[in-house]
């Protein structure tokens, strides 16, 4: 049985860690900055699944990813609620713009 | 059920604030008659407080590993400073009927009001050093938020921020103390703190103690930090009586109070307090002669005689010292009440504009010349006794010179006393304009107060023996209310003091004849209006927290990416540390 | 066995980069759908078949499908622009901190053989209940959340706003607007 390559799931976890963090960092739309949030997320799931199959309890592993899917859904959904009323109030997504106060 | 009533006396006010916001500011006959009820009832609630007196923790509620438990403990000391809060809170209320008649926002009045009890009552009732630094904060947000109620007067605002920050300084001072309790016991409970006091480093005490110090004398506007507590007379005069006169500032007190067994043995704490206590008292006494605004002299003459109680307490007479606080708090609020009356009439706060108002305002003048005697120590009324214990306490256990000096003091406030009694309800007449008596509501609560002062010094026996019986590591040397009527009568220093307090008294009355001694002393008289230079180190600590904000609020960009990039550094800042660390 | 983590780890970084780099939103989306369905394989290969189905159908479906639908009502403008933070400070600290959270876990990872374990339904039940009752009380919030943010949107629209403002008496015309969107605060 060869055993499972964990390394190479933890650097994927890094790289996904890296591009969400990236994305946080450099981009301005604000549906864009959903989706990096949600590269993010898979990446901290994939954590959780590879460290649950690392100590051999794969089903915690599993009932906390479950749970994180699930708050990661709420949060884009709001996310992206909130993206649309901006848009429709505001007119902007561009996170410049928006950190301007209007008076 | 001790438990219970300690949380609903803490509670009921909060409800009330809810209550008097939710009605509306449209509703004001609803307002005034909720914010009424809901004090009255917590009044009732802290007086049925005093059979359940004891040294045990009635309530504890467990908040986590990193917040120990939030305990109240119902004993002596904090019980009466609850029914203080609660009682003058209710007067206050009252009064507030009348004098908040015509004004806008009374929602956002009365809720701060109650607010603010109940958190008092808290901070006295807590037995869980971080839960008072909770309730401290409250107090000092509600203090602030009232005093700048008025928000439209640029001088209200600026005295709210400026009592704000500089007890704040205090505060830092006691939540390191705090902190410092935690880091060495491994828990917040003030009881087990006094239990182990021997236990902690000698080093780390001695920050302690100086540390309580430095809040206890920012809340209490005490030298140096006691310039706060005159520019924050902009505050609504029920304001005024109900925090800066009878509780917030009394918490500093408190705090020394309530830790004294455990910060006595450390060397030079004692003599610190005496110090602050004797400074502030002679300096506040001499500012409080100059000064032409009625509620300004009462402001000097409540640190003055907050100066009496940190006296007390540094020479070891914390019973002394509560006693004191006491009867301050009831002629206090009534002597701020009874200015708050006289200037809301008359339409202005200074002194030299007054005069002769004793012939149309009978009821305030005699509710007034109560309170005023109280202050300056006559017999019969509570000042008197209180403060010749306190005086006592401090020839037997203090040094000589602090002595000398408080007795000097006592003197200088008799002639402040008369000074402002004179100018305001004897004399020619100087202002114009129909005046007119207090009208019921205002009445009510002065006449409440006035038989008070007349009547509370009674409690001092049975009041000692509350505090001895509920308080296991502190001395006290208390007696029944005959013992101590004796004793204070037949002592000498009584009667020396009272010698000085008739030579304050007559040096006004002979005021004309003493002109070519007075006119010497100008050059005190303007120092003494200038605050003699403090307001200085008042500026500085004001400037300095007003102007770093504004320098910090440049990192607030409003971007999301700029937070990001915040959030990104600490977390290479966390794992340097753990990598550097494992 | 290798070869295919590899491949599939590989085939989900450049799905990554692609969606933060793709100009238009819809694009992006898609690119995300496909990472979402290169990370179910992935899970699935590492021995949990449920999540990995669920998450094929959340976040492969439920979540582009959103976003797809999000896009087409609030417009799939260009997303360019300089980013706010200079080129050089994020790359250089997006690096660090993965160089340090590297350094710090790998070699944490010392794979153990599988125990014995309670069957996933019993533990999210059981053990993990209370993680249960907080995702319910989450999607109510989440749910209420979304139907407060949506639901006066209507009202107040930009094309509203711009109407309003081409009236030239700033008295009666503007004024309900403005208070309507104070209100709305």
């Amino acid at each position: 049985m060869i055993p499972f390559p964990l390394i190479i799931v933890l650097i994927a976890v890094l790289g996904l860690l890296g591009v969400g963090l990236y994305g946080l960092l450099a981009v301005r739309n604000l549906i864009k900055i959903v989706i990096a949030l949600q590269i993010l997320g898979k990446s901290a799931l994939l954590a959780l699944i590879a460290a649950g199959r690392a100590s051999g309890q794969v089903n915690l592993g599993q009932s906390l990813a479950l749970t994180f899917i699930v708050a990661d859904t709420v949060v884009a959904a709001i996310g992206l609620a909130l993206a649309v009323r901006v848009r429709r109030r505001l007119g902007t997504l561009d996170a410049r713009e928006l950190g301007k106060l209007r008076g | 059920m001790a438990g219970y009533l300690a949380l609903a006396v803490i509670l009921v006010p909060w409800l009330g604030a809810l209550a008097v916001w939710w009605a509306g500011d449209e509703r004001r006959l609803a307002q005034h008659a909720l914010a009424i009820v809901f004090a009255l009832v917590t009044a009732v609630l802290s007086l049925m407080l005093l059979p359940v007196v004891s040294a045990q923790v009635v309530l504890s509620l467990s908040a986590g590993a990193s917040f120990g438990t939030f305990t109240f403990v119902l004993d002596g000391l904090g019980v009466f400073l609850a029914i203080i809060a609660a009682t003058i809170g209710t007067l206050a209320v009252i009064f507030s009927v009348d004098y908040m008649a015509g004004e806008a926002q009374l929602g956002r009045y009365y809720s701060l009001i109650l607010l603010f009890i109940g958190a008092m009552i808290g901070l006295v009732l807590t037995g869980s050093l971080l839960l008072l630094f909770f309730f401290w904060e409250i107090t000092a947000f509600c203090s602030y938020a009232l005093i700048s109620f008025h928000n439209d007067d640029p001088k209200a605002v600026s005295g709210g921020i400026r009592a704000l920050i500089v007890t704040q300084v205090g505060g830092v001072g006691l939540l390191a103390g705090a902190l410092a309790i935690y880091s060495v016991l491994g828990s917040f409970q003030i009881g087990g703190f006094l239990d182990q006091a021997e236990a902690l480093p000698p080093g780390m005490l001695r920050w302690m103690a100086f540390g309580f110090l430095l809040a206890a004398a920012a809340k209490s506007a005490q030298v140096p930090f006691h310039t706060w507590l005159p520019d924050a007379m902009e505050a609504p005069t029920p304001v005024t009586a109900l925090i800066h006169a009878a509780t917030m500032v009394n918490a500093g007190v408190y705090l020394l109070a309530r830790f004294y067994p455990a910060f006595a043995p450390v060397g030079g704490w004692k003599v610190a307090v005496v110090t602050v206590g004797v400074v502030s008292a002679v300096l506040a006494a001499v500012m409080g002669l100059v000064a032409v605004d009625i509620k300004r002299v009462l402001a000097y003459s409540t640190i003055s005689q907050l100066g009496y109680m940190v006296y007390a307490i540094g020479v070891g007479g914390v019973f002394a010292s509560q006693f004191h606080l006491m009867s301050h708090a009831v002629y206090k609020a009534l002597l701020f009440l009874g200015a708050g009356a006289v200037a809301h009439i008359i339409g202005t706060r200074d002194m030299r504009q007054m005069g002769g108002l004793g012939r149309e305002m009978p009821f305030v003048r005699a509710v007034f010349l109560v309170g005023a005697l109280a202050l300056a120590g006559l017999p019969v009324l509570n000042g008197f006794w209180s403060k010749e214990l306190v005086l006592e306490a401090g020839l037997g256990g203090g040094p000589l010179w602090a002595y000398i000096a408080m007795l000097l003091c006592a003197g200088l406030t008799a002639l402040y006393t008369f000074r402002m009694v004179w100018m305001v309800f004897y004399g020619t007449r100087r202002s114009e304009g129909a005046v007119h008596d207090a009208p019921l509501a205002m009445r009510l609560s002065l006449v409440v107060l006035a038989l008070g002062t007349l009547t509370s010094w009674v409690s001092a026996g049975p009041f000692g023996q509350m505090l001895a019986r509920s308080l296991p590591f502190h001395t006290l040397d208390v007696a029944s209310t005959g013992q101590i009527v004796l004793t204070v009568l037949m002592a000498w220093p009584t009667w020396l003091a009272l010698a000085i307090v008739a030579l304050g008294l007559s040096a006004w009355w002979w005021r004309e004849r003493l002109a070519k001694f007075t006119s010497r002393l100008r050059f005190l008289a303007r120092a003494a209006a200038g605050d003699f230079g403090f307001a200085w180190l008042d500026e500085a600590i004001v400037r300095t927290a007003q102007g770093t904000a504004e320098k910090l609020s440049l990192t607030q960009t409003g971007q999301l990416n700029w937070n990001v990039l915040g959030v990104v550094a600490g977390l290479v800042v966390v794992l340097v540390f753990l990598i550097w660390r494992a | 066995m290798q070869i295919l983590i590899g491949c599939l780890a590989l085939g989900m970084l450049v799905c990554a980069v692609m969606a933060i780099r793709a100009n238009r939103l819809v694009v992006s989306s898609l690119w995300l759908a496909a990472l979402s369905a290169l990370l179910a394989v992935l899970i699935y290969a590492m021995g949990a078949s449920r999540v990995a189905v669920i998450e094929l159908s959340v976040g492969a479906g439920l979540v582009t499908v959103l976003l797809i639908f999000v896009v087409g009502i609030a417009g799939d403008e260009a997303t360019g622009g300089k980013p706010l933070i200079p080129r050089a400070v994020s790359w250089g600290l997006g690096l660090v901190a993965l160089i340090l959270l590297g350094w710090f876990t790998v070699p944490l990872v010392a794979p153990s053989p599988p125990s014995s374990q309670p069957s996933l339904v019993s533990l999210l039940w059981k053990d993990r209940a209370l993680d249960v009752l907080i995702q319910v009380v989450l999607i109510f919030c989440g749910v209420m959340g979304i139907l407060g943010l949506l639901s006066e949107a209507a009202v107040a629209t930009v094309a509203g706003r711009r109407r309003a403002a081409q009236v030239p008496s700033a008295g009666t015309d503007s004024e309900p607007v403005m208070e309507e969107g104070r209100a709305q605060l």
